[in-house]
């Protein structure tokens, strides 16, 4: 495989960062819901 | 102030978490196709493999802020006016800025190889540039200091604004000849087949499950920051209403 450095980079960049924001998501919203009743969750 | 509640933790439920599951196995099976399975292109040799985030991303980009637009225009709209609809204009648009991201890192990457330069100054490459800076500035006015109606309808103008930089991304290659290829998938004779369609074709699936992954539960973080904004507000006017009396009071004794 040619260029592989480039497309390691890419997908690193790619996967690392949805994984990055969905954490971050996650983690918020476990620290949040927290603080809140279950009225202010519908989902629950 | 409301108790501290203890009751179901996170923004998860089960259908999410099956949908998490799904995704992570679609990202492992694009990545099985995309990196090992699918043969690398006559001219752009193993670079190709690129194309199967580079182009997912984009497609999301473009459909996270039209999303975004669309519920800022059902907020402006008195008779559709909602706070959902708010909320749903800033989530796509954070989601449709992480996509944008990615587009411009791998498109970069991408050009390096092919072009042997990380950057031109091509129609397309500096509209995508132009679309990431309008939506982090989007971002940026969500977050201004304001009455929660007016913060939602100056971001909702915003937002209606920015998106005509999408079409001119779109058609920036065929409006202004620049170094970046035309639509790979986008015509009614496709320049890509066999194993290397098919890796596409995953990218989008991978793609879309991320993406509605991400906007349930980015939506269901957004309604607890509007729940616990709400509360601070009422916390506020509490203490401002009590300031208010303490001294009446103070003053009467004296």
């Amino acid at each position: 495989m040619t260029d592989v450095g480039y497309i390691v980079v890419g997908w690193v960049v790619v996967v690392g960062g949805l994984g990055t924001y969905a954490l971050r998501v996650v983690r918020r919203g476990r620290a949040l819901s927290r603080e809140l009743p279950d009225e202010d969750k519908p989902w629950t | 102030m409301k108790p501290m509640a203890r009751g179901r933790v996170g923004t998860g439920t089960p259908a999410t978490r099956v949908l998490g599951v799904v995704t992570l196995a679609a990202i492992a099976v694009l990545g099985l196709f995309a990196l090992v399975l699918s043969p690398a292109d006559e001219l752009q040799g193993d670079s190709v493999r690129l194309l199967y985030v580079h182009v997912p991303a984009a497609s999301l980009a473009y459909l996270s802020f039209a999303m975004s637009a669309m519920a800022s225009a059902l907020y402006l709209w008195p008779r559709t006016r909602r706070p959902g609809w708010d909320r749903l204009a800033g989530v796509t648009a954070e989601i449709g800025v992480l996509f944008t991201g990615i587009v411009l890192i791998t498109g970069m990457l991408w050009g390096k190889v092919s072009w042997g330069a990380y950057w031109t100054w091509d129609a397309r490459l500096t509209s995508t540039a132009l679309l990431f800076v309008l939506y982090v500035g989007y971002l940026a006015v969500r977050r201004m200091p304001a009455a929660v109606d007016v913060r939602a309808k100056r971001s909702a103008v915003v937002g209606l604004v920015a998106i005509i930089d999408v079409p001119i991304v779109h058609w920036a290659v065929d409006w202004w000849q620049g170094q970046h290829p035309q639509s790979t998938i986008l015509h009614l004779h496709p320049k890509i087949s066999g194993l290397m369609a098919f890796s596409l074709f995953l990218g989008f699936v991978a793609g879309l499950l991320s993406f509605a992954w991400l906007l349930m539960h980015r939506y269901r973080l957004a309604v607890m920051e509007d729940a616990l904004e709400a509360q601070w507000l009422d916390l506020a006017i509490e203490d401002r209403q009590r300031e208010g009396t303490v001294p009446a009071a103070g003053a009467a004794a004296r």
